[in-house]
This record gives structure tokens, C-alpha cells and sequence, in this order.
């Protein structure tokens, strides 16, 4: 189902109309030049691919941007209030708002830290929400929250960048929110936790799926791009080994691996994409890490569901932005609705991401959901149910045709001494019609998305 | 001066880039010479060009000496040079001109895509390379100068340069320019290094030219 057309998607296609379309292949032409690329590994092989895109970009107006602006901010905070007062005070868990065991038994959870304040106490530096609109009441939904490490924000740097090249006239005639100072956002966190010494974007190397992502951020933040061994822990402090073997103090990371890699004395000793020592200078508060060590409590699927509770407790405020209605089968009574209603529910494993382990109520047969009750019964922890939103379709221009496909938002939070919402996001689009999966890994494209007012 | 910050495989990376361009702008330049030797003046111009590399080239007519040139199974293969100069881009696409890391990728793709599609080779695709080799060149150039670490790009293509100049014997006082433009640049970006020694500007052995200046890389470029 397409949203109602506005005033801003009549302008819009007023002047697409008008465009030559010889130029939609000068757009892609231009796209596959500078190498938009999502690397992945299949079967054992590595495979450099384009990320599917689309021209047609999502148009969200200012006004309605500015309630997904305000709840972000107002969500943010409140996640980056529980995971400081989880690992220092735990006084959530102690008055009884998250019961204590479901939150030790997050896979992200590491006790390890507890007591540890990182720099300026922020956690969640770079936050990517994900959010759907609903067709069934015309409000904006949160369906996830990455507090790890979020990708595909240089996906519409790039579009952006090429649509302007190509297409002027949308953004000379047009208002249309500008997007570069992103990077700026970056910077301005990386240097607002930064603990005396330059910033780096640590990539775990060329062959990462997310590396072109790496670079591109890496060279507009103007912080610089090091590989793990490029790093160096001495005394409990992290220097950046230059060319001519200069150790130059680092005082920001922007880490673009995982807790459990980044380094291999404190986590995964099997890791070669970590930095030996690194913890240890992270823990004596000689380094910021962005995003702190730890967060991926606040991503799991079954903390979600308590959001809306901590934005209630930590702020006192009710929450802007709704999540979707959610169910813990961990708790009796919920599990009681999610086995009578499992035909109509999404089933989602906690401990997954990028669109795997999501399991339709409806796609199954009668079998399969005996068999995944019995599975939720041994484990209920593992898993949460929701409601399945019909979000709205986007437009995308397909084999030279319009056609709908489903499509989410990810929406780019970056917290310094204030939270600031990136105007654009990525608009991610199912690869067929009426898919619910958009994720790149699912084979999934993106397109722009145009905060705009009239 | 302040000090500049490039970690040592992107400093490495920027230098092969370079070289890797200049090394498919030269030969093209010569292929394209030879090719028009060969097609009704001399057929063995190939041979004698790819001699100079040290190369023994086979091929039937002038056609197939562009293949030969471009695809064959040889160190001096040009779809591999391009190939790789891609591959530095890729790591050092933070410290390149956007447009040139652009033009880098049509380049790689300009011959990947004949390769892949079996298309004919003709004098178009190397005046087409050539052409696209010098803009990438001007793109860099936009930047050039302004960081040092764009400095291992230029050194790259100097040596390069140097190389060639060698093996086809050209002007001798020309060449010790350039080779003094590369002993500058070793200067500058090793400041804090004592044992930088002068090159040799008469050498006239490309084989000790290229090795002193490697060595000289190796004593900038810390690993």
C-alpha cells in the first residue's frame, strides 16, 4: 500500500517527469563509478557488488520529520541513560523496571564492564533506529534499535551527492533538507569524547562488507583510517603507527568491529581484527570507544521492549515514538497471547540480525508452529513477537517501471554533548513485491530520502 | 612542520597507485606506437618493444599484439596493472580526488569488460585508456601538493617515469631531472631520517636505480 501522494510528491514528479530519462542510466552509471559497494562473502568466495539502489527517493516533509526528530532525541537519551546506569548504578534493574535476570541474560550483556563510566558518560555516540511507517493509523514505529555499530550512512551520502550532480533542478527548486554535515556529527562526537589525541575510524580491512563505508567516513570526518595492527597499546595508551614509525596518540576510536573481535587479550583470543591491549587502555580511561564497549544490552530485541519503560523512568516523559506492540513470551501471560496468535505474529530470534531468524506467523504451516512453541517453550528468553505492521510501500523505478515495494527507515543519531538526528536516513526497499525483509543482506536496495517542505 | 599522519600501507598503497598509472599511461603510449609499426612497417616492433621489459611477446598480426599486450600471460600485462592500481585506490580512497578514484574504476572496467564480453580490441580502446589515464592524472593533480601524503603518489610516478626513460634510453639530462624531483620528494617525506643518501643521478642502470630508490622507500615507509 502507497502512502497518500502530498503536495511534496506532486512536485516531485513534476519535475522528474520532465527529466530526460537517458539520465537514470548516467545516474547509475555514475553510482557504479565511484564504487558504491557492499561486500559480502558467499559460499567461501569474497564478492564485491554494487548495493542495489533506486532513483526515487523517499519524501518525508519537514513537519513529520521534525516528531521522528524529536523522538529519536528523546529515545536516544534514555538508552544512553540505561546502559550508564545499568553498568554503574543498576538502579533499573534494582527498583524492578527490567527484571535482573532478563538483562544478564542478554547476549550483549557483559558484566566485565560493570563499574566502568566511559568518557563525558556516553555510550550511544552513533545510533542507527530503525523505523516503519504504519498504513493502518499514519504513525512512524520503531522497530529496532543498533547501538553497536550501525551501518549504511555514506549509502545516502553518495545518492545524495550523485542525485545532485545529475539532477540539480530537485535542489535548486526544491526545498529539500542539505545532508553533508554528517560527517561534522561525527567529528564533533569523536572530539567531544576524546580523551587527548587524534581520531581514528578502525576498520577491520578491505575486505569488510561495510569498508567503502569506512573510508568515505574516515576521510569526512577527517579522522584517520587505521587497520588493527596500525594501532599500537603502550603503558595502557593507543598511538597510531605512522608511515615513517612515528607513534602518534590516538584519543578517539571509531570502531567498526564488534565487542567480541576488538581485542583479542580481553575478548576473542582467536580475533586477528583486534588491537591487543586495547581494553585495558579503554577501561584506564586513556581512550574513547565509539560506540562504548558493551552496548549491545540496549540492541537486543528483548530489551527493546522495555524502551518505552526506560524513556518513562529516565525522563519522566512519555515516549514521542511508539514501538511496535511487542510480546515477551519470556513473561507467562505474553506467551500465553503469542501461542494463541501465532498465525498473525512476527517471531524474532533476540540473538539475530540483518533479517535472519525473523519467522511470519502466517507463512508458516500448522506443523511449523507447534514445532517453534515447543522451541519457545525451552527457551523463551530467546525470542519476542510482534504484531506484524503493514507498512507503507515506496515507489521504486524498476526495469524502467514503477513498481511498490515495502520499505523501512533507518534514521542516523549521533550523540556529543547534544543528540542530533541526521535529516535523511537510509530508505531501505524489499528486493520483491510484498517482502517484509529489506536488509542488504536479504538483497535489499536503497534510495534517498528527502526531508522536504513546500 | 606538522606532522603528517598515513599509516604505512596506505602510504605504500598511494606509491603503487602512482606507479601502477604511469606504468599503464607509458606502456600504452608505446603500444600504440608499436601497433602502428607493426600493422604495415615492421611486424616485429612488439617484440622489440616488450624486449625492452624484458618480456618475449608472441602474437599473430597487430590485432592480436593488443591482446597479447593487454591480456597475455605477462608481468607487463596491462588489464593486471590497471587491475591493481584499483586495488590501491580502494585502500587509499580517503587520500585520492574523488573524481580520480572515479576514473580509476572506468579504467579497471574498461578492460575488465572487454575481457568479460569477449569484445575485439582495437586502437580505440587504448587511445580511450590513454585518455582516461591523463584525466585521472589532472584529478590528482587537484590535490597534489596540498598534503604530503600526496607526495607518495607523485613518487610513484616519477619512478615510473625514471624506469621507462631508462629502458628506452631517452635523454639523459631530462631523466636526472626527474630523478632528482624523486630524491626531493624522499627528502621531504623522510625529515626525521638522517641516512637518505643522494641518488646516483648518472646511474644509468635502471635495475640499481630502481633498487636504490625501493631502498629508500623501505627506509621511509616504516611497516
Amino acid at each position: 500500500m502507497l502512502e497518500k501522494n502530498t503536495g511534496l510528491h506532486e512536485k516531485f514528479w513534476e519535475i522528474f517527469n520532465n527529466q530526460d530519462r537517458h539520465k537514470i542510466d548516467e545516474f547509475k552509471a555514475y553510482m557504479d563509478k565511484f564504487a558504491v559497494n557492499f561486500n559480502l562473502y558467499k559460499d567461501g568466495n569474497f564478492i564485491e557488488q554494487s548495493l542495489p539502489f533506486d532513483i526515487v527517493p523517499r519524501i518525508i516533509s519537514k513537519k513529520e520529520f521534525s516528531k521522528i526528530d524529536k523522538g529519536l532525541q528523546q529515545r536516544v537519551k534514555a538508552l544512553n541513560l540505561f546502559l550508564e546506569d545499568l553498568y554503574t548504578d543498576a538502579k533499573i534493574v534494582k527498583e524492578g523496571i527490567i527484571p535482573e535476570t532478563f538483562v544478564k541474560e542478554a547476549g550483549g550483556y557483559l558484566e566485565k564492564f560493570v563499574g566502568f563510566s566511559p568518557s563525558q558518560k556516553i555510550r550511544a555516540h552513533i545510533n542507527g533506529i530503525d523505523l516503519v511507517k504504519d498504513s493502518a493509523n499514519d504513525e512512524w514505529v520503531i522497530l529496532e534499535d543498533n547501538l553497536r555499530v550501525p551501518s549504511g550512512a555514506s549509502y545516502p551520502l553518495s545518492i545524495r551527492d550523485t542525485y545532485r550532480k545529475i539532477y540539480p533542478d530537485f535542489f535548486e527548486t526544491l526545498k529539500i533538507e542539505p545532508i553533508k554535515n554528517y560527517p561534522s556529527y561525527i567529528a564533533e562526537s569523536m572530539n567531544y569524547v576524546n580523551t587527548g589525541g587524534i581520531n581514528v575510524v578502525l576498520t577491520p580491512g578491505r575486505f569488510n562488507s561495510a569498508y567503502y563505508e569506512h573510508s568515505y567516513l574516515a576521510e569526512k570526518s577527517d579522522a584517520q583510517l587505521v587497520r588493527p595492527h596500525e594501532l599500537k597499546v603502550v603503558d595502557k595508551k593507543v598511538y597510531f603507527k605512522n608511515y615513517n614509525g612515528k607513534l602518534i596518540r590516538v584519543g578517539s576510536i571509531y570502531r567498526r568491529t564488534d565487542d567480541d573481535f576488538l581485542d583479542p587479550k580481553f575478548f576473542n583470543p582467536d580475533s586477528l581484527i583486534g588491537v591487543p591491549g586495547l581494553v585495558e587502555a579503554y577501561l584506564a580511561g586513556n581512550v574513547a570507544l565509539m560506540n562504548a564497549i558493551g552496548n549491545g544490552v540496549a540492541d537486543d530485541k528483548g530489551i527493546y521492549y522495555f524502551v518505552p519503560k526506560m524513556i518513562k523512568y529516565y525522563l519522566g516523559e512519555e515516549p514521542i515514538l511508539k514501538n511496535a506492540p511487542t510480546y515477551l513470551p519470556y513473561f507467562e501471560e505474553d506467551r500465553k497471547y503469542v501461542f494463541e496468535n501465532m498465525e498473525k505474529l512476527v517471531i524474532k530470534d533476540v540473538a539475530e540480525a540483518g533479517g535472519y531468524g525473523v519467522l511470519f506467523g502466517h507463512e508458516m504451516t500448522a506443523l511449523q508452529i507447534e514445532d517453534l512453541k515447543t522451541i519457545i517453550k525451552a527457551n523463551p528468553r530467546r525470542f519476542i513477537a510482534q504484531e506484524l505492521i503493514e507498512f507503507y510501500d515506496e515507489k521504486c523505478y524498476l526495469n524502467k517501471e514503477l513498481q511498490n515495494r515495502k520499505a523501512d527507515f533507518r534514521a542516523y543519531v549521533v550523540m556529543a554533548e547534544d543528540v542530533k538526528v541526521w535529516q535523511c536516513g537510509l530508505t531501505r526497499y524489499a528486493l520483491e513485491e510484498g517482502n517484509y525483509l529489506v536488509n542488504s543482506s536479504q538483497g535489499g536496495g536503497f534510495k534517498d530520502t528527502w526531508v522536504m517542505e513546500l | 612542520m606538522v606532522e603528517q599522519l598515513v599509516t604505512a600501507n596506505v602510504a605504500t598503497n598511494l606509491y603503487w597507485l602512482g606507479r601502477n598509472l604511469e606504468r599503464a599511461k607509458q606502456a600504452l603510449y608505446n603500444i600504440s606506437k608499436a601497433y602502428d609499426l607493426i600493422i604495415d612497417v615492421d611486424r616485429d616492433a612488439g617484440v622489440k618493444l616488450y624486449k625492452k621489459f624484458d618480456i618475449e611477446l608472441k602474437y599473430d598480426n597487430s590485432i592480436d599484439f593488443l591482446h597479447e599486450a593487454i591480456f597475455g600471460e605477462h608481468s607487463a600485462n596491462i588489464q593486471e596493472t590497471t587491475e591493481n592500481a584499483r586495488e590501491s585506490a580502494i585502500i587509499c580512497r580517503h587520500r585520492i580526488d574523488s573524481e580520480a578514484f572515479g576514473e580509476i574504476i572506468e579504467l579497471r572496467a574498461l578492460f575488465n569488460n572487454i575481457a568479460k564480453n569477449d569484445n575485439e580490441i582495437d586502437y580505440k580502446l587504448i587511445d580511450h585508456a590513454h585518455s582516461l589515464i591523463s584525466e585521472i592524472w589532472g584529478a590528482l593533480g587537484k590535490r597534489e601538493h596540498n598534503n604530503k601524503s600526496d607526495l607518495f603518489i607523485r613518487m610513484g610516478k616519477l619512478v615510473e617515469e625514471a624506469d621507462f626513460r631508462l629502458r628506452f634510453n631517452k635523454d639523459e639530462t631530462i631523466t636526472a631531472t626527474v630523478i632528482e624531483e624523486i630524491d626531493a620528494i624522499v627528502q621531504i617525506l623522510s625529515d626525521d631520517h638522517e641516512h637518505v643518501a643522494q641518488t646516483q643521478s648518472q646511474s644509468s642502470n635502471t635495475t640499481d636505480l630502481i633498487t636504490l630508490v625501493n631502498s629508500k622507500i623501505n627506509q621511509i615507509v616504516v611497516e
